[in-house]
């Protein structure tokens, strides 16, 4: 049986070890003070809405972890950074500093179990004979996967430097990074030199053996003791060292796992031909700087960007069980000064890597817009910093430092947010940016300061109960010119109660796609019914563009004429209505008319309706078109199979736009900016852009869209880029109704 | 400086009006109201001297025609006080004469260096209010005002005239100037805020004798009927659309 372990501490002196392990304290004393510094940030924050203490926040949230799709997702995303996946790039070199770090992490660990503790406390060594073996292969493995990782950041940030990485907020540097990654790769090369110089040593000692080869075994230890291997007093039994020396002069082999090493045997070679003085001494440095450099990768932990090590786990372990599409209200009136988020808003804040993926994906800022999302987080960590040192939070009253708005968020970058939900969604350490950027525009809509366009909107909500201020018995005009009436779900009992929307009621653009809806349901013969004049606006956009108490209104209006109402599902073609509806007319806590009733957007009907037989196309569309999948159905509500199961059904050739799914760059509607006034210096506006990239498809003829608003938006774009003879922007809608082959009799 | 403000509420025209069976009259059953459109600049530019020079604003309205949530809006905005004085009809709105009393009235007790009322209403385009007004409480007054600056004992009022002309008037106080327009446009307060104020702002209400009848009477109120060389267009949009661009080539303006 081979009996052959980790050498312990070779070569290194007993007194330099005492000295590593007495530097233990004062890093664990600085860290615990970074600890603190982050920690004093958070508490500048609200309680989260609902819960209380943090400490009931932080229970309610671990019990989520319980359900399997949560579990799935902490662990995917923070030991394989699956959020990263849509870049394979930055997935490979995260994938292996982490696990290289991890991998050479978890082997000290094992090291100084094996070392300080079965060794010491009970002669034992676990790391020994193949044990030891497939350790050093692992070690050497990942320490190359690391140095390739670090490679590739250092690559990425100095010299290919993409935009995102290159557009810098006051104070960061593009040295930033720099130090951080130069810990890392340091301390992979001096492990690498240190365990090359180790071995060397045993070239050394094994050399001498062969030239004494005639010798006696006890002769042969005399030898190795001579050319100075000491038994360290503390860390191995007599027997042991006694046992270690014999095997090394019986086998002439010092380190027999060595070539499982194989850089470090490499290296070793390299080294060999320096003479054993020089080879020992390089050692102890090479040993003391790699020991040093993992006491400042320690430190680096909470003094770096380095924290979002710990920082984006607890995130995602503290995310709330609410739908994405539910915005939550910690004040009312909105943030004024930093202290009005909340501590895990904050938190958020404080993970942030600056790595700009939010601000590559912003349409706003694509297009020139004032708005970052990532620079709107950078600035509020930056106020959160200065708050934080001034006095934490508690009964203290803000101060200067605590604003937030004005000089450093300008309500123009405020109000550029479509909330599109881009950034949210790539944001590698889940950060929730549209809830930022709303919370604070909560506080300009209290102060009054808001554009025109939105004003005159708000207040068209708050009197006539839509947006375009008409009159609410205009709404149901959009059904007078149809063959069939519509029923009002008022006063008849109906399956399914189409909430309309404004866009869609309103919008002259809308009108037609919506009566061609309306056509198909009664060709399909679908039960169904509106609201009529009673219908006000949902309130999706109200409440995104930070009109809290006017959501409210609206909401509570529609609650009384949805419970008078005799209805089974709601469907409605209106993504915007479709997300409040669905995710905030429930779930916040009060009975509501809408408790244990399907919400369905019309593409999922349509698609449902096809899986039952029931919407059967007459003809096929022989068309090749492109869709848009819309901001509030897809990255909010996860639908994006729907409408293109309807499009295939079709027989149309769906070509798809290079941002497609959760890709999907918004139209510039949303979050209300379709109120707002056009932003003079804009470079060209979200949906011409859009439209652009549809035009580079070949031969596609029609933009389909599922969105009243994506109708507007586009059709405008389309004249504006001058396109309409070579793209025509169509509702999903009328593509069926012309597919089920009723367009003829109409025309009649 | 006291500044009251003059409010007076009007008939919305986002629906078409209805006469009323007795056809003297509009159907104010069927009326929305709401604030009259040069009234909210008056309330807009005396908040705006209070934010630039301290004072208070008091906001009088008489008690018909939706009133309340319009002056609740004026509170939330930063109004101090508000007044509602009493009327015989609660839908029915006094005409201009009969009104300019009321205020009258209710403003004498209110020691007001400076009266702001809109210049016009869009049921009243005469513009009689706010000069009656300054008549009954015996004080200078300037109509169609686009701004105004507070200063010592005075204000500097700046007025429009057609023809592309501005002027610049000091006026003495007190006065009652007619607002046209504000410095600003009327500021957005959100419905949290009103809200609040429903809750917290309490009306104070003064009784004033009605004023004397007044000599004119409405004999009968309709609908103009289509003139004679008028052609109405009728049918669908799209229908009336084509018709349109048909009469505009033979006209040959368009081609």
């Amino acid at each position: 049986m081979e009996s052959f372990a980790r050498p312990l501490c070779w070569n290194v002196p007993h007194w330099a070890e005492v000295t590593l392990y007495a530097m233990i304290p004062p890093v664990v004393i600085l860290f615990l003070i970074g600890l603190w510094w982050r920690i004093r940030k958070w508490r500048l924050g609200m309680p989260e809405p609902g819960d209380g203490k943090i400490l009931a926040t932080v229970v309610t949230r671990l019990k989520g972890l319980l359900s399997f799709a949560r579990l799935k997702e902490f662990v995917t995303t923070t030991f394989f950074q699956w959020r990263l996946s849509r870049d394979s790039f930055a997935t490979l070199m995260h994938l292996a500093i982490f696990w290289g770090m991890a991998v050479l992490f978890v082997g000290t660990a094992l090291a100084t179990l094996d070392q300080d503790f079965t060794s010491l406390l009970f002669d034992f060594q676990f790391l020994q004979g193949n044990v030891y073996r497939l350790y050093e292969l692992a070690l050497d493995g990942f320490g190359v996967v690391l140095i390739l990782g670090v490679t590739l950041a250092v690559y990425r940030r100095y010299a290919a430097r993409p935009e995102r990485l290159k557009a810098a907020v006051t104070g960061i540097s593009k040295w930033d990074t720099f130090p951080f990654l130069a810990i890392l790769l340091l301390i992979a090369v001096t492990g690498f030199v240190a365990e090359g110089l180790r071995i060397a040593e045993g070239f050394h000692l094994q050399q001498q053996l062969q030239a004494s080869a005639d010798r006696s075994v006890e002769e042969k230890v005399q030898l190795i003791e001579e050319l100075g291997v000491e038994r360290k007093a503390l860390f191995v039994g007599e027997e042991r060292h006694e046992a270690e020396l014999r095997r090394m002069a019986e086998q002439t082999n010092v380190f027999p796992a060595a070539a499982w090493a194989p850089v470090g045997y490499g290296l070793g070679k390299v080294f060999a031909p320096l003479s054993l003085g020089s080879i020992r001494t390089l050692h102890q440095l090479t040993w003391w700087l790699h020991a040093l450099l993992a006491f400042a990768f320690i430190l680096c932990v909470p003094f770096t960007k380095a924290w979002h090590l710990v920082s984006s786990p607890i995130n995602i372990l503290l995310r709330p069980v609410r739908p994405v599409g539910r915005l939550s209200v910690a004040v009312e009136a909105g943030a004024a000064q930093i202290g009005d988020l909340t501590w895990r808003q904050l938190l958020q804040i404080d993970s942030c890597t600056w790595c700009g993926k939010c601000q590559e994906v912003c349409p706003s800022h694509a297009t020139g817009f004032a708005l970052s999302p990532r620079s709107v987080v950078q600035k509020l960590d930056r106020v959160m910093i200065r708050a934080a040192a001034n006095g934490a939070g508690g009964s203290e009253e803000p101060d200067e430092t605590h604003r937030i708005h004005g000089d450093v968020i300008a309500a123009d970058e405020l109000w550029a947010c479509v909330t599109c939900r881009a950034c949210e969604d790539v944001c590698p350490v889940c950060i929730e940016q549209p809830q930022l950027v709303i919370d604070m525009r909560r506080h300009l809509i209290d102060q009054g300061e808001i554009d025109e366009g939105l004003q005159d909107a708000l207040m068209n909500v708050q009197r006539y109960g839509n947006s375009f201020g008409q009159s609410g018995r205009k709404r149901a005009q959009w059904t007078k010119s149809l063959e069939t009436a519509v029923k009002d779900a008022n006063k008849e009992e109906v399956e399914y109660l189409w909430f309309v929307g404004d866009y869609a009621s309103y919008d002259q653009r809308a009108q037609e796609p919506t009566r061609a809806t309306a056509r198909v349901f009664q060709q399909l013969g679908l039960d169904f019914g509106i609201l009529d004049a009673k219908e006000q606006n949902a309130g999706n956009d109200v409440r995104r563009v930070g009109e809290e108490g006017l959501f409210e209104l609206v909401q509570e209006k529609n609650c009384k004429v949805l419970e008078k109402a005799r209805f089974q599902k709601i469907v409605t073609t209106d993504p915007h209505t479709y997300n409040t509806l669905k995710n905030e007319y429930t779930g916040n806590g009060s009975e509501s008319p809408m408790d244990g009733r399907p919400i369905v957007h019309y593409t999922e009907l349509f698609d449902q309706l096809l899986r039952e037989g029931r919407l059967r196309p007459a003809r096929m569309l022989d068309y090749r078109v492109t869709y848009h999948d819309p901001c509030y159905l897809g990255r909010y509500n996860g639908i994006y199979d729907a409408p293109r199961n309807v499009l295939k059904a079709l027989g149309v050739k769906l070509v798809e736009m290079p941002r497609n799914r959760q890709n999907s760059f918004c139209c510039g509607a949303g979050g209300g900016r379709i109120w707002m006034k056009d932003v003079p210096g804009i470079e060209e506006r979200p949906a011409e852009v859009r439209i652009r990239e549809a035009l580079e498809l070949p031969d596609v003829g029609y933009f389909v869209v599922a969105c009243p608003k994506d109708l507007a938006m586009f059709q405008d774009a389309v004249k504006t880029v001058g396109a309409e003879d070579r793209l025509r922007v169509v509702d999903l809608g009328e593509l069926v109704f012309e597919a089920i082959g009723i367009r003829e009799e109409v025309k009649v | 400086m006291n500044i009251v403000v003059v409010v007076r509420q009007v008939p919305d025209l986002i629906e078409p009006l209805e006469i009323a069976e007795s056809g003297t009259s509009l159907d104010f059953d069927e009326v929305s109201f709401l604030v009259n459109e040069t009234d909210d600049h008056a309330l807009e530019q005396a908040l705006l001297l209070k934010e630039a020079g301290g004072g208070t604003v008091t906001v009088v309205a008489l008690d018909c025609g939706e009133v309340d949530d319009t002056l609740y809006t004026a509170a939330a905005k930063g109004a101090d006080k508000i007044v509602k004085i009493p009327v015989e009809d609660e839908l029915r709105p006094p005409a201009p004469p009969a009104a300019a009393a009321l205020f009258a009235e209710a403003v004498k007790g209110l020691q007001a260096d400076l009266v702001l009322v809109g210049s016009s209403a869009h049921d009243e385009l005469e513009g009689m209010l706010a000069p009656l007004l300054a008549l009954k409480l015996q004080l200078p007054y300037v109509g169609v005002i686009r701004g105004v600056r507070a200063g010592d004992g005075s204000v500097t009022a700046f007025k429009e005239f057609p023809g592309a002309v501005m002027a610049k008037m000091n006026v003495k106080l007190p006065a009652v100037l007619g607002i046209l327009a504000a410095d600003q446009p009327p500021r957005y307060v959100p419905v949290s805020r009103i809200k609040a104020a429903t809750k917290s702002t309490e009306f104070e209400e003064v009784e004033v004798a009605a004023a004397a009848a007044p000599g004119v009477t409405v004999q009968r109120m309709y609908h103009p009927a289509a003139g004679e060389r008028a052609e109405m267009l009728e049918g669908s949009e799209e229908e009336v659309a084509a018709k349109i661009a048909e009469i505009l080539v033979e006209k040959g303006i368009l081609k």
